[in-house]
């Protein structure tokens, strides 16, 4: 499995089977946790185990919703949209039996939650770089710089230019060998566009610990040997309006995971290799020791035999 | 096997084969103490001129003997970042596990990735000279596995941000 998927596969897996007429409707209390620090609830209705009840908390809401991710969620799931339960920041409520025509294309819908949210940005970014486009004369202090504060100490960028729209993303490495590990993998992401097959991936840029010029006037960045900060120039034939599109704002989305995912996986790697060669090793050590006396022999009376 | 490796490997088997004669000797400072006296460094005429081979100025061995025992510390090849973190991962790995690896020492000398202590007992109980192939077959290899490691993390880097990159097509 190299690439992750865009969609929390539990939601996915507990919406299906509750969806199914076959199954009987029956209470369910689960609470669910996905990347950047997402938690979602899913619940029935206290007086009615057909009702079921999905809610989201995440850190970042407010921001998400100071950039409109009201108007995603609304277009998305309309019809479902309930008062946020309490402790929560967004709810969804649900007939199970009654879902509508294509409850395929619901539960599809539905485990996209989080990302849904977190595309309001890129939409809006998008969009008015589409419009400035047009314009002759653009005022570049027209563009908004939109921060997402999606993870503690991390946080996603998003600037819409003339020409393009940038997005950075700052990302801590905890450990010393993260960091290294992580400069070896984003060089590679730098390189690979050079690749004639790629031509047409946006640029990718990577500096360590100095933040890039965009963002460098914002306050609060932390400066330190941990920090990494990668950006993505996404040109307008990245994000072409239609499946182009979405497909680039979950891609983006998913870029920290699916980096820190890699780390964590060579790192795995690495020390099952290690295992091997300790135990290799250990049997050339092994092979120094004289082998012990083989157990006692008979003849073929029966009677013990010893050396004179 | 490159051209400076043997001659260096080489020095490293003969010199060790020259330097495990080791014998019971129990401490003269402390009655009814047996230690081994490259550690314990308590009295001085037990202890034997230390030597040092080495193949350039970051991969050495340091052989250090005494009457009843021997201790070797041999610093690993680390030519940039990664080979650093990968080298001491990989020595920290081990010295985790010296329990098993009986003539390991749990922390190497300063100045040094591993370190290995052998006694007159352990020479006693073991052939000696398979002692000296695995130590000679420890510093092949513990080269060879860690490039082998750098180039995987940079193949699995490679695959990783092609895949990535490919989907924008």
């Amino acid at each position: 499995m190299i690439l992750l998927d865009y969609h929390n596969r539990i939601i996915e897996d507990t919406l299906k089977a509750r969806f199914n007429p076959e199954n009987k409707p029956k209470p369910v209390d689960m609470s669910i946790v996905d990347f950047d620090g997402v938690s979602y609830h899913i619940s029935t209705a206290e007086d009615n185990d057909a009702k079921l009840i999905l809610s989201i908390r995440w850190k970042c809401w407010s921001e998400l919703v100071q950039y409109g991710a009201m108007d995603v969620l609304k277009r998305e799931y309309r019809q479902w949209i309930t008062e946020p339960e309490h402790g929560y920041d967004f709810t969804l409520q649900f007939d199970i039996q009654n879902v509508g025509a294509d409850p395929e294309d619901v539960i599809r819908k539905v485990s996209l939650l989080k990302r849904n949210a977190m595309a309001a940005p890129f939409e809006r970014a998008f969009d008015a770089q589409s419009l400035a486009e047009k314009e002759e004369n653009w005022d570049p202090s027209t563009s908004q710089l939109m921060t997402i504060h999606y993870r503690d100490g991390e946080a996603i960028y998003v600037q819409n230019q003339q020409d393009r729209v940038t997005v950075i993303f700052s990302t801590l490495f905890k450990e010393e060998t993260d960091r290294v590990f992580a400069k070896v993998f984003l060089q590679e992401f730098v390189d690979a566009r050079k690749k004639p097959h790629l031509q047409n991936a946006p640029q990718v840029i990577y500096s360590h610990r100095e933040p890039p010029l965009e963002i460098r006037h914002v306050p609060g960045l932390l400066d330190s040997e941990s920090m990494g900060y990668i950006t993505f120039v996404l040109f307008p034939r990245n994000y072409a309006a239609g499946s182009i599109r979405e497909e680039t704002i979950s891609r983006i989305q998913i870029f920290r995971d699916y980096l820190h995912y890699h780390i964590k996986c060579s790192k795995a790697y690495m020390h099952s290799r290690m295992r091997a060669r300790v135990s290799d090793f250990l049997k050339v050590l092994n092979r120094a020791k004289p082998e012990t006396q083989a157990a006692e022999k008979k003849l073929a009376s029966g009677r013990a035999f010893r050396r004179p | 096997m490159s051209n400076t490796l043997r001659p260096y490997l080489g020095a490293v088997r003969q010199t060790l084969t020259a330097a495990m004669c080791l014998e019971n000797f129990s401490s003269q400072v402390a009655e009814r103490h047996n230690k081994p006296e490259v550690e314990a460094r308590a009295s001085k005429e037990v202890l034997l001129n230390p030597v040092v081979i080495s193949r350039n100025d970051k991969e050495r061995v340091l052989i250090e003997t005494s009457v009843n025992s021997l201790r070797v510390s041999i610093a690993i090849k680390q030519a940039d970042e990664i080979e650093r973190i990968l080298a001491h991962k990989f020595t920290r790995f081990l010295m985790q596990r010296a329990e098993s690896f009986v003539i390991l020492r749990r922390k190497p000398i300063e100045g040094y990735d591993i370190s290995f202590l052998i006694t007159n007992s352990h020479t006693e109980q073991m052939y000696k000279h398979k002692l000296v192939d695995f130590i000679i077959q420890f510093m092949e290899e513990v080269d060879k596995e860690i490039s082998e490691m750098k180039l995987s993390l940079n193949a699995r880097a490679r695959i990783v941000s092609e895949s990535y990159l490919s989907q924008f097509n």
